[in-house]
């Protein structure tokens, strides 16, 4: 069941602290961090580029072979 | 340029609106010499062409073009913008000129000190989708609008008070500890908390939690655990924090001494508040240990001791002096003492009497106040093996039979006048006691008491209290005046009697503020006395309330105390926004996902053994999860981490909203339009296929200031490979009420083709099209274009879209150039081209009927071709898209017009009234 975007949007403060945790154990693509931490890969996407956006986490260079980017922490609150 | 306040007056135009057209409306306007208002609902200028990537068909990027646009629209100086404004009510006033009603919102953020750093942004605990990102991201409830916004100033997003908060008698802000607890701030929530009070630790346990009641998320699951939450922070404070707090959030001294008479919670509260501001705070309490009804009378299984001694120990981080066994009654020697203020908090120590036989006379009758002081003392009566009536049927009677079970009483008995659903204690209150063994007699008066006779001089022990049934308890005003039924009676046989029926305030201390009351008298909002130095606050003014009430009045007391020292009127205490209603919040999501709440504490044991606390403390993981259920009512919390984090100072959470009125002799229409909802062709899966997007997401997804590193599919961020677009949804579409033509559908689709193929070199992209529109200068050129790049054309309409596995998306299509025929074909992303409607607050702005609409409901031009820009009202011209679709160079071009319009208009209008006055 697809949550209401403004629903998933609401819990990233809550759970930031799980996906820095998750991303600690080394750079991931979105599918990857869905599967370590078992919340749907459209919610981890929608998290993951807030937390770019507020310089969580960012992009390493260029894509993998099936074109997904994987993301590592940068900075740690 | 403005966004708040007054905007003065002598404007020859409004602008309402600040698109594209909006702004070439007002600098043609005021380069021509006219005084200029633009009016704009967002809070930044710039309309929908500022969020664009591109122009078509040069590809100049949209923000270059657009932001030397803004600037020059907040900058001229003919020209002023005020944003996150409303045009409530445009009114021809008969004499060529308008009446217009000006709603402003609050940036909650002084603007001319906002540097736009983004701090607030980054310190905010609320998460909302960023609309200036087609809701691909999040932003922050302070936020900048986006990186090109005029002004770059920051605001805060507030749809009122959370009711949480707003129901909070002491002020507390729930919502903000709450926002705070799930972004795992602990250490912030508890200064949140104790802005208000020094009593965190005593409300996270014994408030009654009217934030709970309120909770807009208890019409769903249940409400957020607020007063566990702030158990939660507390106890966590206190676990790391020094037990010996030393000064160290005393306000710089001001030389001024305050005397606060009693150290309940008002007088903490006001104390603590009162410290804070730098003020020299001593309390005097006359009994053996400071606190009053928490410290000696709420039982420890609800409010342990050493938690209250606690909370008070935080005085000690004010400076605050306690002195216990100090009664006061002569409140002229303080002043003489030194003391600039005194505030009386002295609560009610008083205990009502039955007035019924045996009621003094008997020993083993007593007051609950004193039975249950004397077990917080320490000096606990023995109750093995005994039967004990408790009287009343209060919160404090509660309080007393769950005591006395604790004492080792054999039975209790808990006698009221009123029924179990008449009965004034909270109904889980009274679920617990008699889980616990407590035996309700409800409906019952009491007729007397029966004892032993005195021996020696010696009164006689109460034997048992006889019963009288109460047939009503208020009288048809509503008053208290029970009636009773002398016919039925009962008897209890007791060795203890705890009377709890009422307190009341000691008035014979202070007979010069109690003016012969049953309370002392306090103005209700400044709460100053007849004698101007003195401040009463608290149960003394009030009557018996609640900790939470209590805690309210000290905070509101604090806050005129500070006000009279210094000499300024007795006023200023912030109000809360108007509560925000809890339905709107409910609408907000189209569903609401189940969030399974706390698993309910432990239940009550059958006749508990000992005082120990019955409700646990939450696990952070509890915690955290709790308050993951809050759903931002206010949207911002209050959590104050703006405030804290702004370096300028800027952040003034009691702006309040501004209504003004003004007169112009022209107004230019510039609302632009809206975009066609997706949702509304189901059969395309917006909404519910993540990789199904809009037009409008692509622009934001290709922008330089783009929600995502690259083009990403929103449901794995996977580099699309196919991606097709669908054309004409929602436009010229009779099924959705709209056969219009939205114009630039297809010029933006070739565009975003070619810049989607630029940014993702290996994609292939495919137009679902009925037929290209290409019409205008260049444009044929730019389809061509897009067709050399590689883009697959394929014409005939799309009829559905579904999703397979890993979120690809299957288009079934009719195929008009392969024969005619159904096709399917797979996609890793979808575009829906939608369509433009018309924006009905342009018709809106005036009264019903007053500005004609043409049949599609834009605003209409009655010559159009010869007339451009003039509307059906003289005096008002249409600028730009509000008029029917128009790309950016017609909207430019149209808004010129409007400009030339309204400038002839304002010659004519003037001179006619010059003549009407000579």
């Amino acid at each position: 069941m697809k949550r209401d975007p403004r629903e998933v949007v609401r819990d990233e403060p809550f759970v930031r602290p799980r996906l820095i945790e998750a991303l600690g154990e080394g750079a991931m693509t979105v599918p990857e961090l869905a599967s370590a931490t078992g919340w749907p890969p459209e919610e981890v996407m929608a998290w993951v580029m807030g937390l770019r956006k507020y310089g969580y986490v960012a992009e390493e260079p260029g894509k993998d072979d099936a074109g997904y980017y994987r993301y590592r922490v940068v900075r740690r609150r | 340029m403005t966004s708040g306040g007054n905007a003065g007056g002598g404007w020859d135009a409004l602008v309402v609106g600040s698109g594209i057209g909006g702004m070439e409306s007002a600098l043609k306007l005021g380069g021509m010499g006219y005084r200029v208002l633009v009016v704009e609902k967002e809070p930044s200028v710039g309309g929908k062409m500022i969020l664009l990537s591109k122009v078509f068909p040069t590809l100049d990027c949209a923000s270059c073009i657009s932001t030397p646009k803004m600037a020059a629209t907040a900058h001229h100086p003919n020209v002023t913008v005020l944003t996150d404004a409303r045009v409530e009510r445009v009114t021809p006033k008969g004499d060529g000129t308008f009446a217009v009603k000006v709603h402003q919102e609050p940036r909650y953020v002084d603007t001319s000190a906002c540097t736009g750093c983004r701090q607030c942004e980054m310190a905010c605990t609320v998460a909302v989708p960023d609309q200036f990102n087609g809701a691909l991201v999040s932003r922050r409830a302070a936020y900048i609008a986006f990186p090109q916004a005029v002004p770059q100033k920051a605001l805060i997003e507030r749809a009122g008070t959370s009711p949480c908060t707003f129901n909070c008698p002491a002020g507390i802000k729930a919502h903000g500890y709450a926002s705070l607890v799930r972004s795992g701030l602990y250490e912030e929530a508890f200064n949140l908390v104790a802005e208000t009070t020094p009593l965190v630790g005593s409300l996270g346990r014994a408030c009654y939690a009217p934030c709970e009641a309120a909770c807009t998320r208890g019409q769903l699951e249940g409400p957020v655990p607020l007063r566990r939450l702030k158990r939660f922070v507390a106890d966590t404070h206190y676990a790391s924090a020094p037990s010996r707090p030393v000064p160290s959030l005393a306000g710089p001294p001001t030389g001024k001494r305050v005397a606060v008479v009693g150290s309940g919670p008002a007088g903490l509260t006001a104390a603590w508040l009162l410290g804070r501001k730098g003020h020299h705070v001593k309390i005097f309490e006359a009994g053996p240990e400071p606190g009053g009804a928490l410290r000696l009378a709420i039982p420890s299984y609800r409010l342990p001791v050493e938690v209250v001694e606690r909370d008070i120990a935080n005085l000690k981080e004010v400076g605050a002096e306690i002195v216990t066994g100090s009664r006061v009654d002569d409140l002229a020697a303080l002043r003489r003492e030194g003391f600039d203020a005194v505030l009386v908090a002295t609560g009610t120590p008083l205990a009502a009497k039955l007035g019924v036989p045996g009621e003094d006379e008997l020993s083993g009758v007593r007051p609950a106040l004193g039975f249950l002081r004397e077990i917080k003392l320490g000096q606990a009566p023995d109750l093995s093996g005994q039967s004990v009536v408790v009287v009343g049927g209060g919160n404090v009677a509660i309080d007393a039979a769950r005591s006395a079970l604790r004492l080792g009483a054999q039975a209790v008995h808990l006698a009221c006048l009123e029924r179990r659903g008449e009965m004034p204690a909270y109904e889980w209150e009274v679920d617990e006691a008699l889980a616990e063994g407590v035996e309700l007699h409800d409906g019952w008066g009491i007729a007397g008491f029966v004892g032993d006779d005195g021996q020696g001089g010696r009164p006689g022990a109460v034997r048992a209290v006889q019963l009288m049934r109460c047939t009503s308890v208020f009288g048809p005003d509503g008053r208290f005046s029970p009636t009773y039924d002398p016919q039925e009676r009962s008897e209890l046989a007791c060795q203890l009697v705890v009377v709890a029926i009422g307190m009341g305030v000691d008035v014979a201390a202070f007979p010069e503020l109690a003016n012969g009351g049953r309370t002392l008298q306090a103005d209700p909002v400044t709460l100053q006395t007849a004698l101007p130095w003195v401040f009463a606050a608290g149960d003394a003014v009030s009557g018996p309330s609640t900790i939470a009430k209590a805690v309210g009045q000290g905070r509101r007391a604090a806050h005129m105390v500070d006000r009279w020292l210094a000499g300024l009127p007795l006023d200023g205490l912030p109000s809360p926004l108007p509560e925000v209603d809890r339905s709107s919040v409910l609408a907000r999501q189209s569903s609401h996902s189940y969030r399974a709440p706390l698993a309910p504490a432990p239940g009550a044991v059958p006749f508990p053994k000992d005082f120990a606390e019955t409700e646990p403390v939450l696990t952070e993981d509890e915690a955290r999860a709790a308050a993951s259920r809050c759903l931002d009512c206010g949207v911002c919390s209050e959590c104050h981490q703006c405030v804290k984090a702004c370096p300028a100072g800027a952040i003034d959470l009691d702006m309040r909203p501004q209504d003004f009125e003004l007169e112009v002799p022209a107004v230019v229409v510039s609302t632009g339009y809206n975009l066609f909802p997706a949702e509304n062709k189901p059969q395309y899966g917006y909404g519910q296929y993540p990789n199904v997007i809009t037009g409008v997401q692509m622009e934001r997804l290709l922008a330089p200031t783009r929600p995502y590193n690259s083009v990403l599919r929103p449901s794995d961020g996977k580099a699309p490979e196919r991606v097709a677009y669908v054309m004409c949804t929602g436009s010229r579409d009779q099924t959705v009420g709209n056969p219009l033509c939205s114009k630039f559908c297809c010029m933006y689709s070739l565009k975003q083709a070619q810049l989607v193929m630029g940014a993702l070199p290996l994609a292939e992209v495919t137009v679902h099209y009925i037929d290209i529109r290409a019409v205008g200068k260049g444009y044929e050129e730019f389809f061509e274009q897009a067709k050399a790049m590689g883009t697959n054309f394929v014409r005939g309409r799309v009829a559905s879209i579904k999703q397979v596995g890993d979120g690809n998306l299957v288009l079934r299509y009719e195929d008009v150039d392969g024969g005619g025929g159904l096709a399917e074909a797979e996609y890793d992303l979808v575009v829906l081209a939608v369509g433009v409607q018309p924006n009905p607050e342009a018709a809106g702005l005036f009264a019903p009927g007053k500005l004609a609409l043409s049949p599609y409901a834009y605003v209409d031009e009655p010559d159009e071709d010869l007339n451009p820009a003039a509307t059906g009202t003289p005096g008002v011209f249409v600028a730009g898209s509000a008029s029917g679709p128009r790309d950016i160079p017609e909207s430019v071009l149209h808004a010129g017009a409007a400009a030339a319009q309204a400038a002839a208009w304002i010659e004519r209008s003037r001179r006619t009234r010059e003549a009407m006055a000579l």
